[in-house]
């Protein structure tokens, strides 16, 4: 084992970027998580600054021109050890790997794609797979909005409403019908369900039969995102051809399917660069010996099996995806090598009186704060490990929810590992 | 100005002032009910559901453990669909007095409670996440009561009568006549309108806020506010109640209540009843109550905290220690009390024995009024035959799987389907989503309504009544309101589950960045005020 180079930590989307982007720079990489990663529970589409200031209910045109204002307010995100030219390197990184899989993601650093949500709001996105960007409200015009009796997670007359309200430049009307054919002879159908049936030729056919007497007059048809799964695009291109229309999809409740195409898309690009998986190994535990990790506990049937590398990556997420713990008495913890968090001290500063809080909750914000590489750091701002880099949600001084950042944090934070990975 | 007139007005729409306009409607009356929120707003919905077979009050207070025992046997008969009959245990374990447990056998047996002593070994089969180390365990007939159904069947028994309700209706003084009552005035909480009701009895049935009432017609009626903190966990950790055989003190009752377990409670004395912040040592002190008991307790995830204020009267000046002051009721006469005439206050009491206190403050109005009535209210079932079984937590799932109700599940963690939340808005079409919680328990499980919300704020906007701007109103009235009762046990697993909802209602649906005139967020909370919710409906219609 030995001869690996990094081993990342971590399968969502900071870990799958990381360890991608090592692999195709001719790294040996090993991948190892407990789970697949958060971006199964997203929209699918990378958000990377949409309300500046954050508490603003306009969504940005452009997220790199709002980002010094940004910064400025909020100076310890992690934007500003990665930089806007990590954002951008990030972006085109996706887009490439993406694009290779069939998945390819429309739009720029620049320009905002502006979403419709299943609830009507606006969700500002710098890059969103095809399927979800046409969806975008600038293009105006007249869409039709189709939901499913048997999918109880969206109601696409009160999404209709919503954004006519608004007065977008879009007009939006909904139908909700009976699904042509039943699934399995379920009540309760998942959005993974749903997305497997759509891959029924058969089905689709029969869904269009139904569906053309609704359309006319219409230049988009929107449905819930569940437009296929491992045959999305050939889904997508069948349905706009047998409807006559272009077809947008629009992300629902998790499980969210544009997720788990996004994740299966940069998994498979992953092994194909050479990389190596495990999926379903949890890494309890590492040793951190002269100021370098020095091995990984790997959690097996009997015992910890010991794997090192040169480079270690952390991109287990924060205390959302499970890379930070924290219990009653309002400690938080980093649970493999015990890393210092920064998190407000009592459990009574963690919240907000509000549950949507435009700051984000005060504790959403605890993490691991890292030098100008991304290495952990002490009080002292000295490095804890010389070859220990943090990635994603576990970072500190940002909440994803203030001014919307996630997708930005994951994919510039990737970009900055690696450089000073390569550049050693 | 509106004015109204009745009969007799009853002040506070608890379970006790459902059960007196009940009982005085089916003595003849023409009573009508004043509440400021829906039915079993406060107390009476606050509390952690235990239907008391008196055993808790026996050692003590054995007039209390009579009445309790009588009037359990009772509500089985009369309202069994809001009762779960799931036995109560009394466990005594090493941490507990060694000789109370035989004083507590005997005591029950006197007070008439059917109490029969198991081996710790049984009472582990029965429950066997209980601590191992149990000395002593003895069973008893305590259950588990829904309230707001409860309180929900009393009103439309009494509107049967002919009687009137004003609900979301706070009063505002009484109108006091040559040293008399002679009604009350009062606030529409919707409308902001003023109304005058006129009546020829007022009772004052306030609860915590009774003493409030009284002073306005110059009483003085010393009620304090009791404050009493449960949890709920995530799992129905227990299907019998389980008590602490010993004294009563904190976090010594343990009810299954639908899904969850509830554990409680503190006692505090608070001066507002209005404003009882929840404090952490509350919870810890859950926790560690609990874990004595159950010793996984804490591994089972904290979902919700709450607090409710109990009346308790006192005649003289009351000690620091709440559990002596007493928990009997108090039926006083102002016209023997104060010079008062027409009004009368009942106080204090458990809401196991809801229905006895409003039988004897129905017998003091008949006595005032010089009518002899007597009441029926023990011998009257509240629901038609066929529906007269206990309700049991796999009701539901039954009603799913033979068809008789749409599978369709909205809440999966309550297992409430689309069929029922339909069936609620034929009924009223203006049932909010905390309407459906109250009366379906949507949200009320382990995800706290992460879910199901967005899926109750669909489908209520398929309603032709709701525009999307009251859909989104009610969905985020209703996110904050779970997210009050969460914030006290958000750590750990429970922490990223409420960081999944936030990525759900800001990152997915983007609920926050809606304009506020069309989500309402800036403008004040509906829930529990101008929610013009079922019963108001139905009222009106």
């Amino acid at each position: 084992m030995n001869k690996t180079d990094t081993i990342v930590i971590g399968a969502g989307l900071s870990g799958l970027m990381t360890a991608n982007l090592l692999a195709q720079a001719n790294q040996n990489v090993l991948l190892v998580a407990k789970g697949v990663g958060t971006p199964v529970l997203a929209s699918g589409a990378m958000d990377v600054l949409g309300f500046q200031p954050v508490d603003s209910r306009r969504p940005l045109e452009n997220p790199l021109a709002a980002l010094d204002d940004f910064l400025a307010e909020h100076p310890n995100h992690p934007y500003r050890l990665a930089g806007a030219e990590a954002i951008r390197r990030g972006l085109a990184a996706l887009q490439r790997i993406t694009a290779a899989c069939e998945l390819p993601y429309i739009g720029g650093p620049e320009k905002n794609l502006h979403l419709p949500t299943a609830l009507g709001a606006v969700h500002p996105a710098a890059l969103a797979p095809r399927s979800l960007a046409q969806g975008d409200v600038r293009r105006g015009g007249r869409m039709l909005l189709v939901g499913f009796d048997e999918l109880r997670d969206f109601y696409p007359a009160l999404a209709a409403e919503n954004l006519n309200a608004q007065k977008l430049g879009v007009r939006a009307k909904s139908v909700t019908l009976p699904l042509p054919a039943p699934v399995d002879g379920k009540m309760n159908i998942t959005p993974i369900e749903l997305a497997r049936t759509f891959e029924q030729r058969a089905f689709r056919r029969r869904l269009a039969r139904v569906l053309n007497p609704h359309l006319k007059g219409f230049s988009r048809i929107g449905f819930p995102a569940v437009l296929g799964l491992h045959h999305h695009p050939a889904v997508l291109a069948d349905l706009e051809s047998e409807l006559g229309k272009t077809v947008f999809e629009i992300s629902a409740l998790p499980p969210s399917v544009p997720g788990r195409r996004l994740f299966e898309a940069l998994r498979d690009a992953l092994l194909r660069a050479g990389g190596r998986l495990i999926l379903g190994g949890e890494i309890s535990g590492g040793e951190i010996t002269a100021g370098r990790v020095t091995s990984l506990h790997l959690e097996t049937a009997n015992r910890p099996k010991l794997l090192s590398a040169r480079h270690v990556v952390l991109a287990t997420g924060g205390l959302f995806g499970g890379g930070l713990q924290s219990d009653a008495a309002g400690r938080v913890w980093e649970p493999i090598f015990g890393l210092p968090v920064a998190a407000p001290a009592e459990r009574r500063a963690w919240f907000s009186a509000q549950f949507l809080a435009p700051h984000g909750q005060p504790i959403a914000g605890a993490g691991v704060r890292v030098d100008a590489r991304l290495r952990p750091i002490d009080g002292e701002g000295r490095p804890l490990a010389r070859n220990l880099y943090v990635v994603g949600e576990q970072l500190a001084g940002y909440s994803w929810t203030a001014g919307r950042t996630g997708g930005g944090v994951s994919l510039a934070t990737a970009i900055a590992a690696v450089d000073a990975i390569i550049n050693r | 100005m509106n004015r109204l007139s009745t009969e007799i007005l009853v002040i506070g729409g608890g379970v006790t002032g459902c059960g007196l306009l009940f009982d005085l409607a089916q003595r003849g009356f023409k009573p009508m009910l004043v509440e400021r929120g829906a039915p079993a707003n406060a107390t009476s919905g606050r509390f952690h559901g235990l239907l008391h077979s008196g055993a808790r009050y026996a050692a003590k207070d054995a007039a209390t453990a009579r009445e309790c025992i009588a009037e359990n046997m009772i509500l089985r008969k009369i309202m069994p669909h809001c009762i779960e009959d799931t036995g109560g245990l009394f466990i005594a374990t090493p941490l507990d007095p060694s000789d109370y447990a035989d004083q507590f056998y005997a005591a029950c047996q006197t007070a008439g409670i059917p109490v029969a002593e198991i081996s710790p070994a049984e009472a582990l089969r029965r429950e066997p996440l209980l601590t191992p180390d149990i000395v002593r365990a003895f069973t008893v007939p305590d259950g588990s009561v829904e309230a707001w159904e409860a309180c929900r069947t009393l009103l439309e028994s009494a509107r049967a009568y002919g009687a009137q309700t004003m609900l979301y209706h706070e009063v505002t003084g009484l109108r006091l006549e040559k040293g008399r009552v002679a009604g009350a005035a009062a606030r529409n909480r919707i409308t902001g309108a003023a109304v005058t009701i006129e009546a020829d009895m007022v009772v004052n049935a306030a609860g915590a806020w009774s003493g409030k009432i009284a002073a306005w017609a110059g009483c003085d009626v010393t009620v304090y506010a009791g404050k009493g903190t449960m949890v709920a966990m995530n799992y129905r950790i227990v299907n019998t109640v389980i008590n602490r055989c010993a004294p009563p003190a904190d976090g010594d009752i343990l009810v299954p209540v639908g899904t969850v377990a509830v554990i409680g409670t503190t006692s505090v004395r608070v001066a507002n009843p209005d404003d009882y912040p929840i404090e952490p040592w509350e919870i810890e002190r859950m926790l560690v109550r609990g874990a004595e008991v159950i010793p996984s307790f804490k591994k089972f995830r904290a979902l919700r905290a709450w607090a409710g204020v109990r009346p308790l009267y006192q005649e003289k000046q009351a000690g620091p220690d709440l559990r002596k002051v007493t928990r009997n009721h108090a039926l006083l006469d102002h016209a023997a009390l104060d010079g008062v005439e027409n009004f009368v206050t009942i106080t204090g009491g458990k809401w196991t024995t809801y229905r006895l206190m409003a039988e004897q403050t129905a017998d003091i109005v008949c006595r005032k009024l010089n009518t002899h009535r007597p009441g029926q209210t023990a011998r009257t079932a509240l629901v038609p035959e066929k529906k007269r079984k206990y309700h049991t937590l796999g009701a539901r799932q039954e009603k799913v799987e033979t068809g008789q109700a749409s599978g369709q599940l909205v809440c999966e963690c309550e297992l409430v389907t689309r069929s029922q939340i339909e069936a609620r808005l034929a009924e009223n079409r203006r049932s909010i989503i905390n309407d459906l919680r109250r009366d379906l328990r949507l949200g009320m499980g382990p995800c706290q309504g992460g879910f199901c919300t967005w899926r109750a704020a669909g489908i209520l906007h398929q309603s032709p009544t709701f525009s999307a701007a009251q859909a989104n109103k009610s969905l985020v009235d209703f996110l904050q309101e779970r997210w009050k009762g969460m914030t006290p046990v958000l750590w750990g697993a429970h922490l990223r589950q409420m960081l999944l909802d936030q990525g759900i209602y800001a990152g997915l649906l983007g609920l926050d960045k809606l304009p506020p005139e069309l989500s309402g967020a800036d403008s004040p909370r509906l829930a529990e005020i101008e929610t013009e919710g079922y019963f108001l409906v139905k009222n009106e219609e």
